[in-house]
C-alpha cells in the first residue's frame, strides 16, 4: 500500500460497545433460562420454547456482539473506512426491536408475529451487510480476510431470507378472500401464499436444520475463520504463513456448505460429501492456525486465545459428530436425536460463543482503555490494559463454563425420557 | 523542516504499550524534531489522538510487514 495521510479509522467506541453490551444481556438472560428450563436441553430440539431460547442465543447473543466488533474489527483489519456510522445506529434500533420481538413471539408460538419481527430484524441485516459491503468495496488490497468477511455476509443474508421463508410457510392466509382486488395488501398476501405453498413442499426439519446450519456456520464459523487470519497473527506476533492454505480454507468451506445446505433441504444422499468437503476446509484452516502458532513471537498464550483454541477443539469435534449424524441410513433413535441437540448445543454455546468470549477478552478491554484514558496517555498517569480485567475471573470463567457446557451435552445425551424413569 | 530524528521502536508490544510508548515519547521530543516510530501494525488507533494534539503522521510499510510512522508537528 503506498504511504498516505494517517487518518482515523476506526468507529468511536460507543458503537461496537452498545452492541456487546446488548449482547451480554441477552447472554445473561439466556442463561438463567436454561438454569429455570434445563429440561429444553433434553427434549428434542424441533419445539417453541428451544426454537426461542435458540434464537436468544444466537440472535440476541452472538450476533449482537459478532455484529459490534465486525464494525470495529472490519475496518481496523482491512485499513477502510467504515462507510456509515449513521447506518449502524439505525441497524442497532432494527437489530434490537427485532431478535427481542422474534424470542418474546416464538415462545408465544405467534409465527405471524415472529415474521413481522423478522422482517425488521431482516431490514437491521440488510443495512449491516449493506454498510460492511460498501465498506469491503474500498479495501486496497483483496485478501483471504476480506474474501472470508464478504462469505459471511452472504451466507447471513441467505440464512436470514430462509428463516422468513420458514416462517411463511407456517403462516395462513385466509385473509386474502376477505380483501377487495384493489387493496395492494391483497397481492402481496397471495404472492406469500405461494410462496408459503411452495416451502410446504420441504420437510420442515430438513429445512430448519438448513437454516441452522447457514446462519452457525456460514455467518459464524466463517466470520471466525476471516477474522482469526488477521488476529491471531495480531496477538501471537506473527503472520499468515500460507495464504493459498488460508484462501483455500474459506473456498472449501464456502463449497462444503453450500452442498450441506442444498442436500438438507432436499433431503439428499450425498449429504457427507458435502460435510467432507466442509471438514477438509475446516482441516486447512486448523493446519494454517498451528503454522501461525508455530511461528509465533510472543511465546505466552493468554486466557483469552485459550478460549479460542479450545472453541477449535470443539469444531473438529462437532465437524465429525455432525457427520455421523447426517450419514445416509443411520438408525434414528431416542440417542441420535439427542445427539442432535448435543451437536447444535456444542456448535452454539461451545464453538461459537466460547470464541466470541476468547475474542472479547481482548476486545473489550482495549476498546474501554482507549475510550476512557487513551486522551490522558503523556499527560496522566494511566492504567495498564492489565489493570482492567482480572486473570483469575478469566481462569475460573474458563474452567467453569467448559465444566458447565460437556455437563450439559452429557445431559442432553442422556435424554429426558431415561431422567424421568418413562423410557428405557 | 529539521533533520533531527528521534527514534522509538514499539515493535514486540502488545497493544495498547506501542501507543502509550509513541505519544510518551511525543510529550518529551525536542521542538522541530520528527518522531520515527516502529510497529508491528498501521498504527491505526493512534492517529486520532496524534491529530487531536496537534501533529501529523504518515505511515510507511516496511518489507517485513512492519511499519515506519513519521511523526511532526502540524
Amino acid at each position: 500500500m503506498p504511504p498516505g495521510p494517517a487518518s482515523g479509522l476506526a468507529p468511536s467506541v460507543g458503537l461496537p460497545l452498545r452492541f456487546v453490551a446488548t449482547g451480554f444481556a441477552a447472554w445473561l438472560v439466556g442463561v438463567v433460562l436454561l438454569v429455570v428450563r434445563p429440561d429444553m436441553l433434553a427434549t428434542y430440539h424441533y419445539n417453541q420454547y428451544v426454537v426461542a431460547a435458540t434464537h436468544l442465543w444466537v440472535l440476541g447473543f452472538l450476533s449482537s456482539v459478532v455484529m459490534g466488533a465486525m464494525y470495529q474489527l472490519v475496518p481496523v483489519a482491512l485499513e477502510v473506512r467504515l462507510h456509515s456510522e449513521r447506518l449502524a445506529k439505525w441497524q442497532f434500533v432494527f437489530h434490537l426491536a427485532g431478535w427481542v420481538g422474534m424470542v418474546a413471539m416464538f415462545w408465544r408460538w405467534d409465527l405471524k408475529q415472529v415474521g413481522h419481527f423478522g422482517s425488521a430484524f431482516a431490514v437491521g441485516v440488510g443495512l449491516f451487510v449493506y454498510n460492511l459491503g460498501r465498506t469491503l468495496r474500498r479495501v486496497p488490497r483483496w485478501n483471504v480476510v476480506a474474501a472470508g468477511v464478504a462469505s459471511a455476509l452472504a451466507w447471513l443474508s441467505l440464512t436470514v431470507v430462509v428463516g422468513l421463508i420458514v416462517v411463511t410457510g407456517k403462516c395462513t392466509y385466509d385473509s386474502v378472500e376477505r380483501l377487495t382486488t384493489a387493496n395492494p395488501l391483497r397481492g402481496m398476501l397471495a404472492a406469500l401464499a405461494a410462496l408459503a405453498t411452495w416451502v410446504n413442499q420441504f420437510d420442515p426439519l430438513g429445512v430448519m436444520h438448513a437454516h441452522a446450519h447457514l446462519g452457525v456456520v456460514g455467518f459464524f464459523v466463517m466470520m471466525i475463520v476471516a477474522v482469526s487470519y488477521k488476529l491471531l497473527p495480531m496477538f501471537l506476533l506473527s503472520e499468515v504463513q500460507s495464504e493459498r492454505r488460508a484462501a483455500w480454507s474459506v473456498r472449501l468451506l464456502n463449497a462444503g456448505l453450500a452442498g450441506v445446505f442444498l442436500a438438507l433441504a432436499w433431503r439428499r444422499t450425498w449429504q457427507p460429501v458435502a460435510a467432507l468437503v466442509l471438514i477438509a476446509g475446516l482441516g486447512l484452516y486448523f493446519a494454517e492456525v498451528r503454522a501461525i502458532l508455530r511461528a509465533r513471537r510472543r511465546r505466552v498464550i493468554d486466557w483469552g486465545l485459550r478460549h479460542h483454541l479450545t472453541a477449535q477443539g470443539l469444531l473438529g469435534l462437532v465437524a465429525v459428530l455432525g457427520l455421523v449424524l447426517g450419514w445416509p441410513g443411520l438408525r434414528v433413535t431416542m440417542f441420535t436425536a439427542q445427539l442432535e441437540t448435543v451437536y447444535g448445543w456444542l456448535g452454539i454455546a461451545g464453538v461459537v460463543s466460547f470464541t466470541v468470549l476468547g475474542f472479547l477478552y481482548k476486545i473489550v478491554p482495549f476498546l474501554v482503555w482507549y475510550h476512557s484514558y487513551s486522551r490522558a496517555v503523556g499527560r496522566a498517569r494511566v492504567p495498564t490494559l492489565a489493570d482492567l480485567y482480572s486473570e483469575r475471573l478469566q481462569v475460573a470463567g474458563y474452567w467453569s463454563y467448559l465444566a458447565g457446557l460437556l455437563a450439559a451435552a452429557a445431559g442432553a445425551a442422556a435424554g429426558y425420557a431415561r431422567w424421568r424413569g418413562r423410557g428405557r | 523542516m529539521s533533520d533531527e530524528f528521534v527514534e522509538v521502536d514499539a515493535r514486540g508490544l502488545e497493544p495498547p504499550q506501542p501507543m502509550v510508548r509513541i505519544l510518551e515519547a511525543l510529550t518529551v521530543l525536542p521542538t522541530g524534531a520528527i518522531l520515527r516510530a516502529r510497529t508491528d501494525r498501521r498504527p491505526l488507533h493512534l492517529y486520532p489522538l496524534i491529530e487531536e494534539r496537534g501533529w501529523v503522521a504518515e505511515s510507511q510499510p516496511e518489507a517485513d510487514g512492519s511499519f515506519v510512522t513519521f511523526i511532526r508537528h502540524a
